[in-house]
């Protein structure tokens, strides 16, 4: 199994032609390149995508040269595949240049459609939605971050008086919150992946940041909790489905009360703010 | 700094080279700079953590591929397991890499690295927990590109010295057979 890893130019040769193909195949916007596949695109703490014209060895490589079971600690996906844009000059590679001069901005755009379809699949009401377990499975954390320094900002504008200090709290409140919500669930004995669960749980504030938003636009005070309340529970709602799913069903109580409290208290802090 | 061996080729990939200096000296550079001119530390905190996390993907994505091949990322596999995987160019490409870039490349990742934590041991003097975690996560985002790309490397020699073996091996056999066949 190993010795195809180490023939890497037939494979990769393989997959060059395949990938210059599908690229003369292919229209020349690359982000139609990237089809609405299952999670070959590289993924890290904050998202990354490399460009897509890579996607396609990996597709291929994996299934044929990686072993079959769970590869624990560092698996070297050793095909050194068609990725070799920037070295192999000779090959008519048209696409990869244009993802080369302009990466950023095709990335952001992929990057900006996976927060929105992750924001989707986490938080809103959708009969599609697939098993919880799975749903989140590109995870990125630029989500999350944004949410987080949102709800931090709102509160922070919000506050009159120490709004460093709410903000800072706020914060680090919500990053150390996930942290340990997931430790907990890990400890639990629930399989959730940990950058995962950060990543679920940090789009699960996506309904107190609007519910943080309206609080500062409102004055009036009886709106403005029946209107966190709302929020409230719909983030509730939101991370119920993924959270349960991860534990044995005896201890799912144990693992949701965390979280709910934390929810909960973000949201009374919302409300209590002035 | 030039007198450190410089090579001797021009950069090959100036702009993203540029890129991948810019964030992060723009980070340092605010945070150090702001507190003579910024009150708010809200602000200070919100600008240089996006500073930081826009160079980590940066890092990530455009300059360890461009200017030394490597790439590392996560994947969620079908059983639900997490595989950290760790990639980088063949080894004609990767001998063809600039020189130069791939200096920068690494000297300037372990240098914001230093910067990061002596401003950490400074506000960890100065009793600023809130600096300090603006530092914290800054130093975390610089640590974590440091191990993918330090990992990456390891695996790349690794697949070197496979790779020459096997060729060694394979030549070795050829060579044996074309002398088998003559005789």
């Amino acid at each position: 199994m190993s010795h195809e890893d180490t023939i890497p130019l037939h494979h990769s040769s393989q997959s060059d032609i395949d990938e210059i193909e599908n690229l003369f195949n292919a229209p020349v916007h690359v982000a139609t390149v990237l089809p609405a596949q299952p999670p070959s695109p590289p993924r890290a703490s904050i998202p990354v995508s490399h460009s897509s014209t890579s996607l396609p060895p990996y597709q291929k490589v994996p299934p044929s040269s990686s072993p079959p079971p769970v590869v624990p600690a560092v698996p070297v996906d050793a095909a050194p595949a068609g990725r070799s844009r920037t070295g192999v000059s000779a090959d008519a590679f048209g696409s990869p240049a244009n993802t080369l001069t302009e990466p950023v901005w095709d990335t952001v755009k992929r990057d900006l459609a996976r927060i929105v379809s992750n924001l989707q699949l986490v938080v809103f009401p959708n009969p599609f939605r697939e098993d919880p377990g799975r749903a989140l499975r590109d995870w990125d954390l630029w989500g999350p971050f944004f949410f987080i320094v949102f709800l931090g900002l709102t509160l922070s504008w919000s506050a009159s008086v120490k709004k460093s200090e709410v903000f800072a709290v706020a914060f680090a409140i919500l990053a150390a919150g996930a942290i340990i919500l997931t430790t907990n669930v890990l400890l639990l004995g629930g399989h959730i992946i940990f950058f995962q669960s950060l990543s679920l749980l940090g789009y699960c504030l996506f309904p107190l940041d609007v519910g943080a938003l309206v609080g500062m636009l409102v004055s009036n005070a009886i709106l403005k909790l029946v209107v966190v309340s709302i929020t409230l529970a719909w983030s509730c709602w939101a991370a119920y489905p993924f959270m349960s799913a991860a534990v044995n069903p005896r201890r799912k109580a144990l693992a949701l009360y965390p979280v709910f409290l934390l929810y909960i208290s973000v949201g009374f802090f919302i409300i209590a703010i002035d | 700094m030039d007198s450190i061996q410089p090579p001797v080729e021009n950069y090959a990939n100036p702009r993203t080279c540029l890129f991948h200096v810019l964030f992060k000296g723009a980070a340092l550079a605010f945070y150090i700079l702001s507190a003579l001119f910024i009150d708010s530390f809200v602000i200070i905190f919100v600008v240089t953590v996006f500073l930081a996390a826009l160079d980590f993907w940066v890092v990530k994505n455009v300059s360890g591929r461009i200017l030394v091949g490597l790439r590392w990322w996560n994947e969620i596999n079908e059983d639900g397991e997490s595989i950290w995987k760790f990639e980088c160019l063949d080894q004609e490409s990767l001998a063809r890499m600039n020189k130069k870039d791939s200096w920068l490349f690494w000297w300037t990742l372990y240098l914001t690295a230093v910067a990061w934590l002596f401003l950490a041991i400074f506000s960890l003097l100065r009793f600023q927990a809130d600096y300090l975690l603006v530092v914290g996560v800054c130093l975390t985002l610089s640590i974590a590109n440091i191990v993918g790309f330090t990992k990456c490397r390891k695996d790349a020699k690794k697949q070197i010295q496979q790779f020459a073996t096997q060729t060694i091996a394979s030549r070795f056999t050829s060579s044996l057979q074309t002398a088998f066949s003559v005789v």
